[in-house]
């Protein structure tokens, strides 16, 4: 099966800030061309790769992994025969989705209006950092900046220590999956009108999304969340909890969290009696309205409660823990690791992940499944990432009708490559 | 100006973030989104803070922010007659979306196989936690706790035994984008042939198209990527930095130097001529990070964040101040993208709003406010059923609509 947008050609002109955009069309079977320059788009160079000592430009993780599905074409977009190709490509193109600094391409003659001049029905997406009105219009961003400039950053880390990113980069993919949503829904238009447009999408205002209507406190209840460490920014306590081999999150409480409660507190009763504070409490008291009212004693049996599950689940490791909880029906989660991530038997039972073969590594690759399940289209087989310029040939006389001699002058001028066996020229 | 989604009407059984952040993208751009809830099941986000004043059932903007632009009608769902109301409803709308325990709308006889009968070409959009399928198909949680079943709160740390969670429900905004991608390709699939389908959004899938990289890398290697605060492979210095305080609020500033170029820049502006000849190669100072931040900490703690940014930026060094939610209702780059909105909610009067992050150049969308619970029940019950009064007030009367 294909894909609901099989048929549609994506320019993909994105860095990494940007390349999740691209990789959904691809999921979901749009033809996604990736523009690259000679030498290789930067994310290709961005570490951890698979070969550390000799990274070449198939070693990259995270362009495996958010390049999967697209095809590649060399252009040199600083030569004039360059851009004249990009606007031929552009002129049966559906989608065009971008992240160079804001007017980039302006200045090159591939604005929209320029190429919605030969194709009306283009929608040419543009992936700014931090919109194209402002001070910041001009800036640039790294991941990191992203999330802080959207207001996640100063919520998380540990009072009287630096604010803390995520460890794997987020800021770049909230504006990303962004833009592909507001592309489709100018696509959803333009199927009407036959008219495409211009989208601007803003990574910090995609980001600030994150925040959990956060934003709405400082009108309304004049505050503004700080970093707290362990313990969530605005909740009362921890709901991270060490255990033997690693940690588990998990609510004590009342409401959907009360049979968690109640059956951690079982378990610990296998190994002796509870402590007298725990012992004492009725859980039939424990309703919202108590838990609204403030009273002392609720909290007080909630910090009891706390104090002798923190004890119980120390000793035991997340499997167990996970196991008990999956048996029970308990709302337990393991902080997991990506080794967890990867070896998930709900994932496993789902048939999430993918492996493909790919003749530039000398290893089968495991990639990240379907983000949906769409009735009409059973899975269709996983498509691995393009090799450098392996599709330039392909798409120059495929698409553009090139001759194999106008290919081989252009490509001694420099103005495209193409991988001939097996190393790009 | 009309918006993308004119002529779409969504009949939308969704609560708390995922599901109401999805069809929101519809709502905002034009399409008739008719959330159904009840007194006495709401939308959960109506009870819970911040509230306007006087707090109520209506005045909950972390649920406004979250359902603008949207219709609501009451139907108690646990009545047959409701239940009667809705399957009378579905042949008149395009998509329904549910985020409840899988099997919930099957037993109300609203699955999807029973709503095909209705209207063939349904379009319909299930999300829970972990998927429509599979042993933990059931798993009834929230967004903090897929947050760590997918990696993300190991991965937010400064080291493994020092873990700090990202804030809130953090997959609730992820999901979305993913969900309302499908929901839009499916328009489009169903616009061709004529076909609907069911979409089954695992928010636990969908989370991990962040976390691709990381777990490439595992499958590839064998490596388990590990927290480790603001410490980066390609930068340094990379973090946050703190600078002058302001009017009592300490300050921060994020900032990344990638090669010698940028570190040039960032010294010319930190006034340090050279710098320590020791840290002169991007190799040595992604090599002795430590020692770049405690370098690079003490220049920058007597300077202005904002300042500080705008001259890092005119020498080509990304930074930005680390923003809290205050600040960011100040911040000038927002306010020029238009983000922040405030809206006339029917019971509160104007509300605070985050609005989209993306502009559709030629069509804008337009947002409004979310809706009182059961503001337009009798509006769409009138409009699409065709009831009367009469037959409103009896149900009204009966608890149905309620």
């Amino acid at each position: 099966m294909r894909g609901p947008l099989h048929g549609y050609r994506v320019l993909d002109l994105a860095d990494e800030s940007a390349a999740l955009a691209g990789k959904m069309f691809a999921d979901l079977g749009a033809d996604v061309i990736k523009v690259e320059p000679p030498g290789g788009c930067p994310t290709r160079r961005i570490p951890p790769f698979l070969e550390e000592e000799s990274a070449g430009p198939e070693d990259s993780c995270y362009f495996q992994a958010m390049a999967a599905g697209k095809r590649s074409v060399v252009l040199d977009l600083s030569q004039a025969r360059g851009r004249e190709l990009l606007c031929d490509l552009a002129a049966s193109a559906d989608f065009l989705i971008e992240s160079f600094p804001v007017g980039h391409l302006d200045g090159m003659g591939l604005s929209y209006e320029a190429l919605a001049a030969r194709n009306r029905r283009l929608i040419y997406t543009s992936v700014t950092p931090f919109g194209d009105r402002g001070p910041g219009a001009a800036w640039t961003a790294t991941d990191i900046v992203g999330w802080a400039a959207g207001g996640m950053m100063a919520m998380m880390g540990a009072p009287g220590r630096p604010p803390l990113q995520v460890t794997v980069p987020q800021a770049f993919s909230h504006g990303a999956s962004e833009a592909a949503v507001a592309s489709m829904l100018a696509h959803l238009e333009r199927e009407r009108s036959g008219c495409g447009q211009k989208v601007v999408v803003s990574m910090q205002a995609a980001g600030v999304w994150a925040t959990n209507a956060e934003t709405a406190f400082p009108v309304l209840e004049g505050r503004s969340l700080a970093r707290s460490g362990i313990v969530p920014a605005g909740m009362p306590r921890t709901s991270v909890y060490r255990c033997a081999d690693g940690y588990v999150q998990l609510m004590i409480g009342g409401g959907m969290f009360q049979p968690t409660t109640a059956g951690l507190l079982e378990w610990l009763r296998e190994s002796g009696p509870l402590p007298d504070a725990v012992a004492a409490i009725d859980f039939a008291t424990w309703t919202p309205d108590r838990f609204r009212s403030g009273d002392p004693g609720f909290y007080a049996e909630l910090a009891a409660c706390d104090a002798a599950i923190s004890d119980l689940l120390q000793s035991v490791t997340k499997a167990e823990i996970v196991s008990r909880s999956d048996a029970n029906g308990w709302v337990v989660a393991p902080v997991a690791t990506m080794a967890d991530v990867a070896h998930d038997r709900q994932l496993a039972a789902r048939d999430f992940y993918q492996q493909v073969e790919h003749p530039g590594l000398d290893r089968e690759l495991t990639l990240a499944g379907p983000f949906a399940r769409l009735s009409e289209f059973p899975a269709a087989a996983a498509r691995r990432a393009p090799m450098l310029g392996e599709h330039t040939a392909q798409i120059l006389q495929g698409e553009l009708g090139i001759g194999e001699g106008e290919l081989a002058a252009l490509e001694a001028a420099g103005v495209v490559s193409s991988l001939r066996q097996g190393v790009a020229t | 100006m009309t918006g993308v989604a004119d002529g779409l009407r969504v009949l939308d059984f969704t609560w708390f973030g995922v599901g109401p952040i999805t069809t929101k993208y519809l709502a905002d751009n034009g399409a008739e989104v008719i959330k159904v809830e009840s007194r006495k099941h709401p939308d959960g986000l109506r009870l819970a803070p911040p509230f306007a004043s006087p707090p109520g059932i209506n005045a909950s903007q972390y649920f406004g922010n979250f359902n603008s632009s949207k219709k609501s009608i009451s139907i108690d769902m646990t009545t047959q007659a409701g239940r009667d109301l809705v399957r009378r409803l579905i042949p008149h709308c395009d998509i329904v979306a549910e985020s409840f325990r899988v099997g919930t709308m099957a037993n109300w006889g609203l699955g999807y196989q029973q709503l095909r009968e209705l209207r063939p070409d349904i379009i319909y959009y299930a999300t829970c936690l972990q998927g429509q399928t599979g042993p933990r198909a059931g798993f009834a949680g929230f967004g903090m706790q897929l947050a760590a079943i997918a990696g993300l709160y190991y991965l937010s740390g400064y080291s493994p035994a020092e873990l700090t969670p990202p804030h809130g429900p953090y997959t609730d905004f992820i999901a979305p984008r993913f969900g309302a991608f499908a929901l839009l390709a499916a328009l489009d699939h169903r616009r061709r042939t004529g076909d609907g389908q069911l979409i089954d959004l695992s928010q636990y899938e969908a989370t991990l198209q962040f976390l691709a990289p990381a777990l490439t890398h595992y499958f590839g290697t064998g490596v388990v990527a590990q927290p480790a605060g603001n410490r980066s492979l390609r930068y340094a210095p990379h973090g946050a930095y703190r600078c002058r305080d302001d009017a009592g609020q300490e300050r921060w500033i994020a900032l990344s130097v990638a090669d010698d170029q940028q570190w040039a820049g960032l010294l010319a502006v930190l006034g340090a001529g050279d710098g320590p000849p020791a840290l002169a190669a991007h190799a040595d100072r992604l090599a002795r990070p430590d020692e770049v931040d405690g370098y690079v900490g003490e220049l920058i703690a007597p300077r202005a964040a904002g300042e500080l940014t705008a001259a890092l930026q005119h020498v080509l060094v990304p930074a930005y101040p680390v923003q809290n939610c205050s600040d960011l209702r100040a911040d000038e780059n927002l306010r020029a993208f238009g983000f922040f909105q405030s809206l006339d909610q029917s019971e509160c009067g104007p509300m605070p709003y985050d609005g989209m992050a993306y502009r559709l150049g030629r069509t804008p969308g337009r947002q409004t406010a979310a809706p009182s619970l059961g503001e337009h029940t009798d509006e769409v019950l009138a409009g699409l059923l065709g009831l009367g009064p009469a037959e409103i007030g009896q149900l009204r009367d009966d608890n149905v609509l309620f």
